[in-house]
């Protein structure tokens, strides 16, 4: 493969030329009330070929290796009509490297039937767990994505990229009324991560239960603490985005407001994107433009201190490549994102967070979460209000929104239990969704968070 | 398309649907789709990226012994491993609910491919972007604009044991613009695109700007947000937003699975009398409309909501087996093109009407929560405040939040003027719960 990619750069007229060629294989199977309802199986490849020319960028996809010197001229001939400026990406030594998947148990190596009857284990747990229980989902997926890249700077790669999740969804019913609960699992290096999670399944269930019967949330500014789970939402959404550097580079007010150096957060407020944590399915050793992965401190002591970026960004603002340039398919180009990214430990106990709310919620686990940087917004699986620093009741629809040039400011403690999570879901950006991504956070507290409701 | 593949492909599968009985198959489908597409982009205003792409893809259906298996890929040399996969899956598989795949029926036939949108060159889409550019630029130099355009060719094939093969062909542009304003701190965002099968008049990058233009003009002022329940004003491309959850809640697979909150609810009042809401899969040039769904069966005008009054759930063929209903010929249990009736005033009279209210352009997080009861709570990303039928000015740092079944079942009043594809109308419900935090 690596010759045949070098080969075909050779065609190209650009300043700088790549191809990234993938193959992904997988299978997808789902229990839903009592009957398995999905049995699929893939096997894709195909790629992209993206030359630059005068700053201009030509972008070729393809299914086929075949005619693969054709798409290099074509990208190099797209970039051509389109570059009017000097070509400016960071320099980056060549590498020459083979990362096959370091896997404990190998889920290829697992038979349908074994998956089927695990899947068909947690769904039964889910629909028995009680009457009000209407339907069920249990959701398995494994794929072994290949990564195989080379650019006319001799850099070439080969990663293997496993990834295996299993997703739980409860749904209850009373009356009209419907409560859903979710959970899930993902792993990028062992089918062991599905196995015992007969604990996670019932929960899922009694949770969409008990959510029947809780009260909403109320509407309006409020103290909240945040676990793991949430606050790696939190920090995703709030900052993290905003520290991709593809949305600061062409915009000089952006580059301004997000100067390194500006105060962004309380000063125990510690952030990092970290590429090679190997577990997570957000981990990867290289980036999409064959670029070591690694560790970018974001924010130190409640300051702006690094980016993330891809050659392009880097070289255009005068910084070090990241490697947070990641494409989520074989046919998108690649662009900043993030990889795994969290909070560091603070200094407090969660129970001294929690004693320090008289009135407030806790916000529990993640539906998602958006930003349009300025403001973002993060939902709550479930809450619980907080009373004299006593968790207290369930409530739900827990969703919470801020400013994060006020909101990074408004947390007054950091907890010392930092999980660094994963999941079945993923990142979306500019229409690549979803890209698998690690988060987390120790627990949190942030004074002041609007929360949607009455 | 410059390799068309249809003719050669109908052989092709024709002998993996024997490959599939040769397997243990009782019935089988293949479906193929192949596009050529090329695309530009803009960013900070200026040419930034061209390129091309070509792809196709095929799925195989297999059902063995009442379960069904499906297999996926992109190499046609690889085909019959696929079936053979799919065959594999089906012995352990998705509980089938039919027998066989139907025998062709008469469809109506619907234009998708359109020769004009098939001309349209690379240069064209590029000045189309040029143009939004420019004119996002002309009204504020210091605006980061992107914009991007696409010119889209495929063709489709589906070929089912039960003796249906139908091929299709589908042209498509889409043209959009994105402008961020940045002032210290305080961020806009507006965007707005449209995308046809047919190259006509709404190919217009002049209306595409205006209408970004005007969210920007409207919300050069601040104004501190209301908060309570309250009135809103919902442009068409919000309404259509609201509606998603109603699509779940029709969906036929998800009511048999109970999983709706609309189940056991046909011909109660379940919206507002005021809406009626169709689908239409045989809108010419519709980017999503079908002359067949993806198990043969003929597509057809379906009411699904008569005055408030819900008339059916949508179901492809194995759904309806589950829930023992007849398919309605909707692939995934969606509706194709749903279309929400219009009103009797135009929409600067509906504006008017509003004494005080909110006007919600876009929200963040809508559908990040219990989105199939119908509860959503959002972030108001871009909104405005109402004030005696005028609009005053963005409100910020405001969630909204609501029961979209409450609402839409409450008063709601609908425009007589539609959005660009004729299928929503602009709208003002009562009841939504806006919180905010005070400055």
């Amino acid at each position: 493969m690596k010759d045949r990619l070098f080969e075909a750069l050779k065609k190209s007229s650009a300043d700088y030329a790549e191809i990234r060629f993938e193959t992904s294989d997988g299978t997808s199977l789902a229990y839903r009330k009592q009957e398995v309802d999905r049995a699929n199986t893939w096997s894709l490849c195909g790629g992209i070929v993206r030359a630059c020319k005068n700053g201009g960028w030509g972008v070729v996809v393809f299914d086929s290796l075949e005619g693969l010197d054709v798409q290099v001229q074509e990208a190099c001939r797209c970039a051509a009509l389109v570059g009017r400026e000097k070509t400016i990406l960071a320099e980056m030594p060549p590498v020459v490297e083979e990362r096959p998947a370091l896997l404990g148990r190998d889920f290829r190596t697992i038979s349908l039937d074994e998956k089927l009857d695990l899947l068909g284990e947690y769904n039964r747990i889910i629909l028995g767990a009680n009457s009000a229980i209407a339907s069920s989902s249990v959701e398995y997926m494994d794929t072994m994505r290949v990564v195989f890249f080379a650019n006319t700077r001799g850099t070439y790669f080969m990663e293997e990229r496993p990834k295996v999740t299993c997703a739980f969804r409860a749904t209850a019913r009373d009356g009209a009324l419907l409560q859903r609960a979710h959970d899930s699992v993902a792993s990028a290096v062992s089918y062991e991560v599905v196995l015992g999670l007969e604990d996670m399944a019932r929960e899922v269930a009694e949770r969409a239960v008990a959510l029947l019967r809780a009260p909403k949330c109320e509407g309006g500014p409020q103290t909240v603490i945040l676990n793991h789970r949430m606050g790696g939402v939190f920090i995703h959404e709030a900052f993290g985005h905003l520290s991709e550097a593809d949305f600061l580079c062409e915009n000089p007010r952006m580059r301004r407001l997000m100067a390194i150096g500006r105060e962004i957060g309380v000063n125990s407020l510690n952030v990092v994107d970290e590429g090679p944590l190997q577990w997570t399915t957000g981990s990867l050793s290289f980036d999409d433009e064959g670029t070591p992965t690694g560790r970018t401190v974001l924010i130190k002591d409640g300051i702006l201190a690094g980016r993330l970026h891809s050659l392009e960004t880097a070289g255009k603002m005068g910084e070090r490549p990241t490697g947070n340039a990641r494409a989520v398919r074989r046919d998108a180009p690649p662009i900043v994102r993030m990889t795994n990214t969290y909070v560091e430990n603070g200094q407090r106990t969660v129970q001294e967070l929690f004693q320090g709310v008289d009135k407030g919620i806790y916000a529990c686990d993640a539906f998602g979460g958006q930003t349009e940087f300025e403001m973002f917004t993060f939902s709550a699986a479930y809450g619980y209000r907080v009373e004299k620093g006593e968790r207290g009741e369930l409530v739900r629809d827990v969703v919470l929104t801020g400013n994060v040039f006020e909101t990074l400011k408004a947390i007054d403690g950091i907890g010392n239990d930092l999980r660094v999570l994963d999941g079945a879901g993923g990142c979306g950006k500019m229409g690549q969704a979803p890209l698998p991504v690690g988060f987390g956070s120790p627990h949190l507290r942030i004074r002041g968070v609007v929360i949607g409701g009455r | 398309m410059r390799n068309p593949m249809v003719e050669t492909m109908k052989e092709v599968f024709f002998r993996g649907l024997e490959e599939a009985r040769r397997l243990g198959a009782s019935a089988a489908k293949l479906k193929f789709f192949h596009k050529e597409k090329i695309a530009a982009k803009f960013e900070a205003g200026r040419l930034k990226e061209t390129g091309s792409e070509e792809r196709l893809s095929y799925a195989v259906h297999v059902l063995c012994g009442g379960r069904m298996g499906a297999a996926s890929g992109n190499r046609l040399d690889d085909l019959q491993q696929m079936i053979g996969r799919a065959v594999s899956l089906a012995r352990v598989g998705r509980v089938a609910h039919f027998d066989e795949y139907p025998p062709p029926r008469e469809v109506t036939s619907v234009r998708t491919h359109s020769e004009r949108t098939r001309s349209l060159t690379r240069d064209h889409i590029i000045e189309g972007c040029g143009q939004i550019a420019g004119s996002l630029k002309g009204y504020d130099s210091d605006l980061f604009v992107t914009c991007s355009a696409t010119r889209l060719e495929s063709e489709s094939l589906l070929v089912t044991s039960g003796g249906v093969c139908h091929g299709g062909m589908r042209t498509q542009w889409a043209l959009g613009g994105f402008a961020q304003r940045t002032r210290d701190t305080d961020m806009v965002f507006a965007g707005y695109g449209r995308a046809w099968c047919d190259l006509n008049p709404l190919y217009a990058p002049g209306e595409i700007a205006a209408r970004i233009i005007t969210d920007l003009r409207r919300a050069e002022k601040g104004v501190p947000p209301p908060t309570g329940s309250l009135k809103a004003y919902l442009p068409p491309e919000t309404l259509r937003m609201f509606i998603y959850p109603i699509h779940l809640g029709i969906h036929g697979r998800n009511v048999a699975k109970g999983e709706s909150p609309l189940q056991g609810r046909l011909e109660e009042q379940v919206l507002a009398p005021t809406l009626s809401i169709m689908d239409v899969p045989h809108q010419e040039f519709a980017p999503r409309a079908a002359e067949m769904d993806e198990d043969g069966i003929a597509t057809q005008e379906l009411v699904l909501f008569q005055g408030g009054v819900l008339k059916r759930f949508l179901y492809d063929l194995d759904s309806a087996g589950l829930a023992g209903e007849r398919p309605t010929g909707n692939s995934g249990c969606a509706p194709y093109n749903s279309t929400v009736l219009p009103g009797d005033c135009t929409s600067e009279d509906l504006l008017s009407s509003v004494e005080d209210g909110i006007y919600i352009r876009s929200l963040m997080g809508f559908g990040q929560g219990n989105i199939g009861n119908g509860d959503f709570s959002a972030n108001l990303a871009l909104g405005y405040r109402i004030e005696k039928g005028e609009i005053t000015g963005r409100v910020k740092d405001t969630m909204v939040a609501g029961n979209v079944y409450e609402l839409l079942k409450g008063q709601v009043f609908l425009s007589s003027d539609l959005d660009y594809d004729g299928r929503f109308p602009h709208a003002v419900i009562e009841g939504v719960q806006v919180s905010s935090k005070e400055r």
